[in-house]
């Protein structure tokens, strides 16, 4: 498994590889994790469960301070932001966000005695599978489509996930680097400040 | 019907003379002078949407002297200043306002296949421009499936020189396939990044010929009337998200400042709704949103160029032109399938043109078990969107996701464009769901039939095949539809189409319709160039027209 050295993005983004606009642009997602609002369109208990399934669905082990997907999910919420489309068999987005994650937490409660959040992973990962594969029954599932509302909040959360610039450098991810353009694009062949990788032996 | 007689003014290049009050941002940011005209004055014509429908005629109108101005529901975006290599910030490039995706396989919108700003999709496009070959409008008679289309290769051929010179087409001589052509593309192919020479590779010892692509974006410096000289592409490998550099053609650094040039005025965000009629039933004003209040703008005929859902909608809405019944109907998205896998060597798909290799040898494949063709092409892909792609295509989560998005660097993809039937079951309705403006959503209703899912099935084994021999591993599909077709379908009879093949709506007397909403059948390959052909050539019909009623 490729490993890539840490800080690459970082570096970049110092460095006239990037354009203004750009270094404009990701530094302020950067910086954005200094913030750590109060959920502003979800109530607290949505958002504990939103924020734990987030958790499992991106897991950051590696990381003291995780990519926080699950505000900035709420921020998408909060402000009506769309991307163009929805399935018809969903509701609104933010109805499907609260009812999914209501159905979500109640079939913790039901199957496990806990809120979602308050379970171990294992049981956080049961769960999620049961929703993924609309294996879940009753309540909220009778009108949402379980595996319609997990492909939605698994999307929103990888597209968040991997637009941060930390996720970025940890896939080798350089792209945001082309104020000078790209003249080596051929197969196995990298311009000087492209990030390079090392096998990763610990797995 | 016959349009009412309407004197053309005298010849092009009025504008020199004439004062040029507004501004127009060009790729910097820098103002170019632009002609204004007044809502209340009657101007010759409305163009509705500056995409590869809109711009091209934009301009022809403008230099063969009519007060025209173009509506756009976007912002007029100055490239150089204010797109970012990032694709979230791009966002704002999509058509974000919601579509319902109904159907059998929902089809996604926005980023997949919608664009707005000042030269709508085009500022998302790959710039992939291959021609269609003759029997792409011909599906009926080859197959007795669909409809043939009401014009032939020979009426666009000129529209495709002029097109490929015009904007600095880059492409191989020869190119292997279709008719011969008559002069070569202005500018050697752009280079192969790391996902075309794999599929090379895999091609080659599978004996399927491959090419590198016609590409609309320069591979050298290149001159452009009106518009003055383009930087060469910097194989930012950006295209989808927008170019920077002005070396991608899209129609805000191409046809849009030509039309500027020869007195166009383009008016951006602003949002039609609604049209006047007279009682004889022709459009005598347009009505849209700007900055939050409803203008009017006086006019003698319209060109509805707003692309295959809004153009419809827009009709729908105000009950226009659809004396067939045929609005909305014979919906169509590119059979798209992509397939993707991981290489020893580094690829990084970041870089170089994404759709740099192509090949046409499955136009026709002699086991078809389908009517129609595809074509395939080499794909490149930012991290955010091939992101998404797993999670919903693959629907990978957890360790596993983060795992599978550690060999980014080392994934390359191969897609096809193929054929997409019409079908009674694909189709545009209205909702009964306002948006932000109380308008309806649209709902569309998509399913591919028995034809997609074969043909499908057939381009996925042979990509399959292309990236095992190439040395691939953990190869996968994703499987999708793409650019939108249909829902103003180009006929000569008015009891089953809605513009005749100029374009001109049967019902209408003064509206015309220039988009991809008016192909009959989808085309084994990408739209856009046949898009601006087309739209040319409504606006050589419509002078021509008007030429001969003067004299």
């Amino acid at each position: 498994m490729k490993t890539y050295p840490p800080g690459t993005v970082r570096a970049l983004l110092d460095s006239d590889m990037v354009t203004p606009q750009t270094r404009e642009a990701l530094r302020a997602r950067l910086s954005a994790d200094e913030s750590y609002d109060e959920p502003s369109f979800l109530d607290v208990d949505l958002f504990l469960t939103l924020r734990a399934a987030c958790a499992r669905l991106i897991p950051q082990p590696e990381s003291a301070k995780p990519i926080d997907c699950a505000s900035a999910i709420d921020k998408r919420l909060a402000n009506g932001e769309g991307d163009g489309w929805r399935y018809d068999a969903l509701p609104a987005d933010g109805e499907t966000f609260r009812r999914g994650l209501r159905g979500l937490d109640e079939a913790a409660r039901a199957k496990f005695s806990f809120s979602f959040h308050q379970l171990d992973d294992a049981r956080q990962d049961e769960l999620l599978l049961a929703v993924q594969r609309g294996d879940v029954k009753g309540g909220v599932w009778e009108t949402l489509s379980a595996n319609l509302f997990f492909e939605e909040l698994l999307a929103a959360a990888t597209e968040i996930y991997y637009s941060h610039p930390l996720a970025q450098e940890l896939i080798g991810y350089a792209g945001m680097a082309d104020a000078h353009g790209w003249q080596a694009i051929g197969l196995d062949q990298l311009e000087a400040w492209e990030p390079r990788a090392s096998e990763d032996t610990s797995d | 019907m016959i349009e009412r007689h309407q004197p053309l003014p005298e010849g092009a290049a009025s504008e020199i003379n004439e004062p040029r009050t507004g501004q127009a941002p060009d790729l910097h940011g820098r103002p170019l002078p632009m002609r204004q005209y007044s809502v209340s004055e009657t101007v010759d014509a409305v163009v509705v949407g500056t995409g590869a429908g809109g711009a091209p005629l934009l301009a022809r109108l403008a230099a063969a002297g009519l007060r025209v101005v173009a509506l756009e529901a976007g912002k007029h975006w100055s490239p150089a200043r204010d797109f970012v290599t990032d694709e979230v910030a791009q966002s704002k490039l999509f058509w974000n306002d919601e579509r319902l995706s109904a159907g059998g396989d929902p089809l996604a919108f926005g980023r997949n296949n919608s664009g707005t700003g000042v030269g709508g999709s085009t500022l998302h496009y790959t710039a992939y421009t291959p021609r269609v070959q003759p029997d792409d409008l011909r599906l009926h008679t080859e197959f007795g499936v669909g409809v043939n289309w009401p014009l032939s290769y020979e009426d666009l051929e000129p529209y495709y020189d002029e097109l490929e010179r015009f904007l600095g087409v880059s492409g191989p001589t020869p190119y292997p396939w279709g008719p011969a052509r008559n002069s070569a593309y202005p500018l050697a192919p752009l280079p192969l990044n790391g996902a075309a020479q794999l599929m090379q590779r895999g091609c080659n010892t599978l004996g399927i010929r491959t090419s590198p692509a016609a590409n609309a974006a320069l591979s050298g410096l290149y001159y452009q009337e009106g518009v003055g000289w383009r930087a060469a592409c910097s194989n930012r490998g950006f295209c989808q998200a927008g170019c920077t550099t002005g070396a991608k053609a899209s129609m805000d650094v191409t046809y849009v400042p030509l039309a500027v040039h020869y007195g166009a005025e383009v008016r951006a965000e602003s949002f039609v709704t609604r049209f006047e009629r007279d009682s004889s039933g022709c459009i005598t004003e347009v009505i849209y949103m700007r900055e939050g209040r409803e203008e009017r703008q006086r006019c003698h005929r319209v060109f509805l160029c707003a692309g295959a859902i809004e153009t419809p909608r827009l009709l729908l809405l105000n009950d226009l032109a659809n004396s067939s019944g045929q609005v909305g109907k014979n919906f169509m998205a590119h059979t798209g399938i992509q397939v993707w896998g991981r290489f020893e060597e580094d690829v990084r798909p970041y870089k170089g043109i994404p759709g740099a290799l192509i090949s046409e040898d499955t136009h026709r494949p002699p086991d078809a078990d389908f009517a129609g063709g595809y074509l395939l092409q080499s794909i490149g892909v930012m991290p955010v969107t091939y992101a998404a792609q797993v999670a919903r295509g693959r629907g990978l989560w957890g360790t596993e996701l983060r795992e599978h998005m550690r060999g980014y660097n080392h994934t390359a993809g191969i897609n096809i464009l193929g054929d997409c039937l019409p079908y009674e079951h694909s189709y545009l309705e209205l909702s009964d769901e306002p948006d932000a403006r109380g308008l309806p959503k649209p709902r569309i209703h998509f399913t591919n039939g028995e034809n997609e899912q074969r043909l499908n099935a057939h381009a996925e084994k042979l990509m399959r095949e292309i990236w095992a021999t190439a040395g691939a591993h953990d190869i996968w599909a994703f499987p999708r539809n793409a650019h939108i077709i249909g829902t103003c379908r180009m006929g000569t009879n008015s009891d089953t189409a809605v513009v005749n093949n100029e374009g001109r709506t049967f019902d209408v007397p003064n509206l015309y319709i220039s988009d991809n909403s008016t192909f009959p059948s989808a085309l084994s390959c990408n739209p856009a160039l046949t898009i601006m052909a087309l739209s040319l050539r409504t606006a050589d019909c419509f002078l021509e027209r008007a030429r001969r009623m003067e004299n």
